[in-house]
């Protein structure tokens, strides 16, 4: 296949990127490393699934620990730590400046990080929270929150010192999650740890919470990159961009009262999983808006970046239309408690969020580095392996709820024998994820070699920034 | 959108509105839920948990059991939960009262405890049986064999210990951890009915 772009060293490139070169590969590098490492402990926790005697020995291996703790790894190491630093690029680069107070970022990233780690071997120790999304111990929480907020400074001085007054929907989405996260999640830690709500509140606050992280943090993060890459690759500006703003505003006012479709049946005021059944369907029309928008990216023409996109956008809409589909009561009875809404959970993190901002790495990082990636095979080994694994995967799991769903709502099926029934799905799902390790390694072992050829150069030469290239996509 | 103090302002207020919804309103209705007192019975439901039960509750949230198992009963239309014989009733804000960690669950691997303790009582399953059961795992659910301590016997036998095929001069004693995550599951009950729970008598064409 072809090369898209073979130099595209912007005129911005050599005053911008060299700025926000230090905190952000310190955060794409923390990034890929969590992601790694959430791998692996996601592998281990899938294997126990279909396999519970497997590392069962001690109390730091059990599965409730592993899942907390690859959640974590996952959401908080991978996903907001590259998040983050597509976040920062974008709008240093649309702000036209370099990135101001920089190295208030790379401080903010390296506390992130360490507390992060400190937090995930609590989980190991045993002092996860309990709540999903939300597992960190409470003694990492404060540093965490500090430390995100010194990240996020320097991307608020790109929104608000921006050359032109005119903001692009890339703005809108990069923006939102800085603001977004410390709200929610200082919230949460005061009212679920610090000084918690009584009873079943705290159900309701951490659904609230759940959803405001995937849906007003980690989705804006990931739209924001295509909606900039989109027009950027491809030369042709996005379809009816006018709705653009409809459909960020829908997300920001909607978005945080899907929570309550969790809790359908609950122990919680009917009202509560009402509205979230309703925000649910109304944030149908958030997704149509962004499927219309971005429909250009179905079609990469050869561009690896384009190609990741256009599988996370398609899990994107798919995992909204079902989020939608299995709000509804009579759905929600069947659905509910099952591998199905783990499966559609996996769809949004490992396949909408993820591919997307693979994507915007293909293209950001050999911009930072100003180096091309140095393998383009390893490129094709991460594309292919992540795309079959997140198939296995999330295939794998759906099939898996959609038997249990029948099974649970059958009495005469034990749950040993439930067990037996979804062991073949589990495995399937514990190929997916092995694949999709294999595919991390992949990207770790790709980034590292362009970190080391980096090194290599002097910095004059890196800081003059020599044509960046994006990857040969063939 | 040029202008970035409205925004922010934009942003904030959209992120109030929820906010206020879910945490602030529900605090206002629910928050100050209290015991329900039933002078028929003269005492207060649901009833407190013992200090063993108490401290299986942190067991049973640091071992992540929260991951595979609900504790959240759903009602009788709603799925088949009654028919599983995990409560006669829908599980109520108010059974949750006195926990200072709620775990309602996501993921049924295993079955919904909510109830737990109740239908142990009705199945005559008591301490010893699962702490066996917990020693020896089912189905998809592991062994936890962290749980217990390896001890060679000098002279009578503990009471609560079992018995190692093979090894005579061993037994294994339940570590305390095992014994008040035991305490909590056999706690789990919320059976009792309160105002909120009772049917209303059925009507002429209505369900």
């Amino acid at each position: 296949m072809t090369t898209v772009s073979t130099n595209v060293a912007l005129p911005e490139a050599s005053d911008i990127d060299p700025s926000a070169r230090c905190p952000l590969l310190i955060l794409i590098g923390a990034a890929i490393g969590w992601l790694v490492v959430g791998g692996v402990l996601a592998l281990i926790a899938s294997i126990q699934l279909h396999t519970p005697g497997f590392l069962a020995c001690c109390p730091f291996m059990t599965y409730g620990r592993m899942q907390a703790a690859q959640e974590t790894a996952f959401l908080y190491g991978w996903a907001i730590n590259a998040g983050l630093a597509v976040s920062l690029w974008l709008l240093a680069r649309l702000g036209g400046s370099p990135l101001r107070a920089a190295g208030l970022a790379s401080v903010g990233a390296i506390f992130w990080n360490l507390a992060l780690a400190l937090g995930v071997a609590g989980i190991l120790a045993g002092d996860l929270t309990g709540f999903a999304f939300f597992q960190l111990p409470a003694y990492v929480q404060p540093i965490m929150f500090v430390a995100y907020a010194a990240v996020a400074v320097p991307g608020v001085l790109a929104w608000t010192g921006r050359r032109n007054a005119f903001t692009f929907a890339t703005q809108w989405y990069a923006v939102a999650p800085l603001f977004v996260f410390p709200w929610v999640f200082s919230v949460a830690q005061v009212t679920l740890l610090f000084a918690p709500v009584h009873g079943t509140i705290q159900a309701v606050v951490a659904a609230w919470f759940g959803q405001n992280l995937g849906a007003l943090v980690l989705a804006p993060f990931a739209l924001a990159a295509v909606y900039y890459l989109l027009p950027k690759i491809s030369g042709r500006p996005i379809r009816y961009y006018d709705y653009a703003a409809h459909g960020f505003w829908a997300l920001l006012v909607i978005g945080g009262w899907a929570g309550g479709r969790q809790l359908i049946g609950g122990p919680v005021p009917v009202w509560v999983a009402t509205t979230g059944i309703i925000a649910s369907m109304l944030l149908l029309f958030h997704y149509m808006v962004v499927g219309v928008n971005l429909v250009g990216a179905l079609c990469p023409r050869g561009s690896t970046v384009l190609r990741f996109a256009a599988i996370g956008l398609k899990a994107y809409v798919l995992g909204g239309v079902l989020n939608a589909v299995t709000s509804i009561r009579a759905v929600a009875k069947f659905s509910q408690f099952t591998f199905f809404s783990v499966a559609q959970t996996q769809l949004l993190l490992d396949g909408a969020f993820t591919f997307m901002i693979f994507g915007a790495l293909y293209f950001l990082v050999p911009r930072l580095a100003g180096k091309p990636w140095p393998s383009a095979a390893l490129i094709r080994v991460h594309f292919a392996a992540v795309l079959s694994g997140l198939v296995l995967k999330v295939g794998g799991l759906f099939v898996a709820g959609w038997i249990q769903g029948g099974d649970l709502n059958h009495v005469a099926v034990s749950f040993p024998a439930m067990a037996g029934h979804l062991q073949p799905w589990l495995l399937a799902a514990t190929a997916g994820q092995a694949l999709m390790l294999l595919g991390s390694l992949a990207l770790a072992l790709n980034f590292a070699r362009l970190l080391v050829v980096c090194f290599k150069q002097p910095a004059r030469e890196l800081l003059c920034g020599s044509a960046a290239a994006e990857v040969p996509a063939s | 959108m040029k202008s970035s103090p409205l925004f922010f302002l934009a942003l904030f207020a959209s992120l109030a509105f929820s906010l206020t919804a879910l945490v602030l309103a529900t605090n206002a209705q629910y928050g100050s839920l209290a015991p329900y007192a039933d002078v028929t019975v003269g005492a207060a439901f649901p009833q407190a948990p013992l200090g063993l039960a108490a401290r299986g509750q942190m067991v049973y949230q640091d071992l992540g059991c929260a991951a595979c198992h609900t504790q959240q009963v759903r009602r009788a239309d709603f799925g088949h939960d009654k028919e599983r014989g995990w409560g006669d009733r829908q599980s109520v804000a108010r059974d949750y009262v006195h926990e200072d960690r709620v775990l309602l669950g996501e993921l049924r691997i295993g079955p919904d405890l909510a109830n737990f303790g109740a239908r142990a009582a009705a199945q005559g399953l008591d301490a010893a049986h699962l702490l066996a059961f917990l020693h020896n795992g089912q189905g998809a659910m592991p062994a936890y064999p962290f749980l217990f301590a390896k001890r060679l016997v000098t002279g009578q036998r503990s009471p609560e210990a079992f018995a190692i095929a093979g090894s005579p001069d061993y037994e294994l004693v339940p570590t305390p951890r095992a014994e008040a995550l035991v305490a909590y599951l056999l706690s789990l009950s919320a059976d009792h009915e309160y105002p909120e729970t009772k049917q209303p008598a059925p009507e002429k064409g209505t369900k």
